[in-house]
């Protein structure tokens, strides 16, 4: 099923010299982890607030073409009633996405779903639970305020997970997260896809993704460049525009070629993506 | 400016509890930093490394130990007397973006410090220019994409050429381009002796800009070593990164783990195989 779907879907933001989205069109399948990346401007978090409803409506700005959210328009009124509570959408900075009316982390985690007017008993057991699986319970009594900024990343994860959502919207959810953070994520990114969500995530931390995305969407100033499984995107050339080559194995093995002209045969596309493909090709 | 000799940041049993804790957040935390050097502040969620960068800007205050910058104890100062010799790039960098223009941001710190009109438009000019912000010298800091405010920010830091750098998070949300400009301006101020304490959870970072990691778990230092060997040693500290994990399984002849010289041990490796 289609999660996301963008028909020629262009955004201007008030004043801006130019679109911020020009003319994206694609669909994202649910029960699939999609990775966007891009260079800073390139699109990536403006795709994700369109697919919200949260951009232009709060940003300012133009939006033009068809915008399909979960069946519905998240852009009226009326699409977006039918989308609440099924849409997380998880903020690069978490501190702005607290509530700033709970006083405890149990209380902020409970503030969706008591404001969706779903029972007690079943808000006190999704939040029990989203706190445990983002390894928080211990933090349940302290004040949001009081936190890390890792805490505060993994507090707001839960809040989101509390609601079951059908799609996951995702800016750089990892930028402070400590190892075992990254990898909680990762894991519960993987079951929520495999549970039917669809999630997609915008980050610049390839390695990570390379583990765990089906596809990449690669934007470039508001359109997309690439699109297809990391595998064949990440082991061909038209990539390196956009990514790093210092923090990817594929990019190791790019770098390294170039030293020679030409590159011998091992350095040669297509890259190898990982540690152990590394392995079996270079040992 | 004269250079005092010795340590730069030197901490000894510092202990700082928050209001209503329980748990102090740093328990006897003892360090020195010596001018010039790159520290890596590790450690899991909630460990307190933030709160001792805090405690280096006189932002809270130990109720236990010392910790003095420059030979200034941060208990007798405020947060503005440590201005002219520590710069603080915050983990949200919008709480400390105010200004309509970038370039007035950047000029914030020394036009508080009384500098003279001449030597803030050099200091601005040149931190536009290392860290590529030209373009958008005259655009409010908030019209850029937000991971750009985390480069303003640092840019606004580096006005003043503090000694001591401290760094929450510098690369956090950043593209290629921008990371990049975050490590050469980190090396750049280390070059010229100001010494850089950054939190972090990005293992490339810290291995290309930074040399020395000190881990904390639950305020207290419990590892204090050479970053490379640290890197993917425990569990709460960020895993060496993808070429230099590649380096040690092939067991490559590296000077070093950083990606230039892994790069030139794999270029060698395959050559020699033809």
């Amino acid at each position: 099923m289609s999660a996301v779907r963008f028909a020629g879907v262009s955004l201007r933001y008030s004043g801006a010299p130019a679109d911020a989205l020009g003319g994206i069109t694609l669909d994202i399948a649910s029960g699939s982890v999609s990775w966007l990346f891009g260079s800073l401007g390139a699109g990536c978090s403006s795709l994700l607030l369109v697919a919200a409803g949260l951009a232009p409506r709060h940003s300012g700005g133009t939006l033009a073409g068809q915008v399909t959210t979960l069946g519905e328009n998240p852009h009226e009124t009326a699409g977006r009633r039918a989308l609440a509570g099924r849409v997380a959408y998880v903020m690069a900075t978490p501190g702005v996405q607290l509530s700033g009316v709970a006083a405890t982390v149990w209380d902020e985690a409970a503030f969706a779903p008591a404001n969706l007017g779903w029972p007690i008993a079943r808000i006190a057991a999704a939040v029990d639970a989203a706190l445990g699986r983002l390894g928080i319970a211990h933090l349940a009594a302290r004040h949001p305020a009081a936190l890390s900024g890792g805490e505060l990343q993994r507090v707001v994860i839960a809040s989101m997970l509390v609601l079951a959502p059908e799609l996951w919207l995702l800016d750089e959810p990892a930028s402070a997260l400590d190892r075992d953070g990254r990898r909680l994520l990762a894991e519960l990114l993987r079951v929520e896809a495999a549970r039917g969500a669809a999630v997609v995530v915008a980050t610049e931390d390839a390695d990570a993704m390379l583990e765990l995305a089906q596809r990449v969407i690669v934007l470039d100033h508001g359109r997309v460049a690439l699109d297809g499984p990391p595998a064949n995107v990440l082991a061909g050339e038209a990539v390196w525009v956009h990514a790093d080559e210092s923090t990817t194995v594929a990019g190791l093995a790019r770098a390294a070629g170039r030293l020679d002209s030409p590159p011998p045969p091992a350095l040669r596309p297509p890259y190898p993506l990982t540690v152990s493909e590394g392995l079996a090709r270079w040992r | 400016m004269a250079m005092t000799a010795g340590p730069i940041l030197e901490a000894e049993g510092v202990r700082v509890r928050y209001a209503g804790a329980t748990a102090p957040a740093l328990d006897g935390v003892t360090l020195a930093v010596q001018p010039g050097e790159g520290v890596a502040l590790l450690g899991a969620n909630g460990a307190g490394k933030t709160t001792l960068l805090r405690a280096a800007m006189a932002l809270v205050r130990p109720e236990r130990g010392t910790l003095c910058v420059a030979g200034r104890d941060a208990a007798r100062c405020t947060p503005e007397e440590f201005a002219d010799v520590a710069g603080y790039l915050f983990q949200q960098p919008e709480s400390q973006l105010f200004e309509q223009t970038v370039r007035a941001e950047l000029g914030f710190g020394p036009r508080q410090l009384g500098w003279a009109p001449a030597p803030i438009a050099a200091a601005v000019a040149e931190q536009l220019d290392a860290l590529e912000l030209m373009d958008a010298a005259d655009t409010h800091p908030y019209d850029l994409p937000s991971p750009r405010h985390r480069v303003v920010a640092l840019a606004a830091t580096l006005t003043v050429r503090p000694r001591l750098l401290l760094l929450d998070e510098p690369t956090a949300g950043l593209d290629r381009a921008a990371r990049q400009l975050v490590i050469r301006a980190v090396l750049r101020v280390r070059t010229r002796g100001a010494a850089v304490l950054a939190v972090t959870h990005d293992g490339d970072f810290a291995l290309e800009a930074l040399d020395r990691g000190l881990v904390l778990e639950a305020g207290r230092v419990v590892a204090d070593e050479a970053i490379a060997g640290l890197l993917g040693s425990r569990p709460d500290v960020p895993e060496l990164p993808a070429a230099a994990r590649l380096s040690g399984r092939l067991g490559l002849a590296v000077s070093s783990p950083r990606f230039a010289a892994v790069t030139d041990a794999l270029a060698a490796h395959c050559r020699s195989r033809g």
